[in-house]
């Protein structure tokens, strides 16, 4: 039996500023995931980093400990790797006033 | 004596605990167990040409759909109807949101085709009420288009959907829609367009389609309904429409009717879509699909 993987683009041309997250992606059936950010436009200054988050629920969300620089130039990607994570994934961060990043979320999710 | 090839495979259909809740037409086109994976159902993803700023915003919202254990916070895994998983398609947190799935493939003979699906839907539970009223619709949609050599050159699109709220009431009733929304360029090679054909406008009511569904008791609480729809691809008629105990009449019944596209020929996609009424995630699981036709 081969291995389920997917890749789920889970936001798509999404302007971020402020606090920003990626919607909820439920992936119990994954052991590895890794999230990938690409900038679609260049950052309006300095987008600064983004975490990992678990959920019990896919409603209360916790830090996950995985921390990643958010791309700065158009075309850039960033990414994280995540493993051991339960069901429920989602990466978060809090731009600083005045910076926002146009985003491409996309997980890749391995049994 | 010796029985018939199609008494053959309806007993073996009957014996297989999977099938045996089906009523297939000869053929199984496809039979998507989500225990198996995503079995090709994916992310509606709108046109665009030289950015994607030119996507239409009503198909911007879509994000891929999930396989799910229907996970509950007060419980804990529902699961499917049997096996774990069920696909899940999610709305975003905003009233009038909405969210589609689909499976893009291409007919081999103009005949009939049978849509089975299991499904049930339930909102968010973030708050301690029944939320029956939070859910706007449930539905489903073909998108067709005749041969490249077919005298008749049409796209045909045929949609249903459970309205279950709008505004707060709970509606509970099956419409379709036949208005065709106003197609736009997309980019400057001339190529591409769009049309917003799941726009909110246009819905009408089947007639004698009020229907109550079984909900349940509190917001995490699911049951699974079965859903039947009939269509030949011959006349490009819709022929049937069942859930649960209910036979609807598609006597008034249309669907979405376009002149032929220069490169969707012979086009059989289907779609799963799911809309919230309120600001909470609405969700529409699946478990499972038979398409079958008679070829």
């Amino acid at each position: 039996m081969l291995r389920e993987s997917q890749a789920a683009v889970v936001a798509r041309n999404e302007e971020w500023r402020g606090a920003s997250a990626t919607e909820p992606y439920e992936a119990g059936w994954a052991s590895e995931a890794i999230v990938f950010v690409r900038a679609l436009k260049d950052a309006v200054g300095a987008p600064g980093r983004a975490r990992v988050e678990l959920s019990p629920d896919g409603m209360h969300w916790v830090a996950e400990g995985t921390e990643f620089p958010l791309p700065v130039r158009a075309g850039e990607v960033t990414f994280a790797r995540v493993s051991h994570f339960g069901t429920w994934l989602r990466i978060a961060a809090d731009l600083p006033e005045g910076a926002a990043l146009t985003v491409l979320v996309t997980w890749h999710l391995k049994a | 004596m010796t029985p018939d090839r199609h008494e053959i495979a309806s007993a073996l259909r009957l014996a297989d605990p999977a099938l045996s809740r089906f009523d297939p037409l000869p053929r199984i086109i496809a039979f998507d167990d989500f225990d198996r994976g995503f079995c090709g159902w994916t992310q509606l993803v709108g046109n665009y040409e030289d950015t994607l700023d030119a996507m239409h915003p009503g198909y911007a919202q879509h994000t891929q759909a999930m396989l799910s254990t229907l996970p509950m916070w007060d419980f804990g895994s529902h699961g499917g109807i049997d096996g774990s998983y069920a696909l899940k398609i999610a709305t975003r947190p905003q009233a009038g949101a909405r969210n589609v799935a689909i499976k893009r493939l291409t007919f081999r003979r103009r005949g009939p085709i049978r849509l089975e699906f299991y499904f049930t839907f339930k909102p968010e539970a973030n708050e301690l009420s029944l939320s029956e009223t939070d859910v706007r619709s449930v539905g489903f949609l073909y998108d067709l288009q005749t041969g490249d050599r077919d005298g008749d050159a049409w796209r045909i699109m045929p949609h249903l959907r459970f309205l279950n709220a709008l505004n707060g009431e709970h509606v509970q009733k099956w419409q379709f829609k036949r208005r065709t929304e106003p197609f736009a360029p997309v980019g400057s090679a001339n190529k591409t367009v769009t049309h917003y054909h799941l726009a909110p406008e246009g819905w009408e009511d089947i007639a004698g389609g009020g229907q109550k569904l079984c909900y349940n008791e509190i917001p995490t609480k699911v049951n699974w309904h079965y859903c039947r729809f009939d269509f030949d691809l011959a006349t490009m008629q819709a022929t049937g429409l069942a859930c649960n105990d209910r036979e609807l009449d598609l006597g008034g019944f249309d669907s979405m009717r376009i002149p032929a596209m220069r490169n969707l020929w012979c086009m059989l996609n289907l779609a799963f879509f799911v809309e919230t009424d309120v600001d909470k995630r609405a969700s529409l699981f699946i478990d499972s699909v038979c398409l079958s036709g008679d070829f």
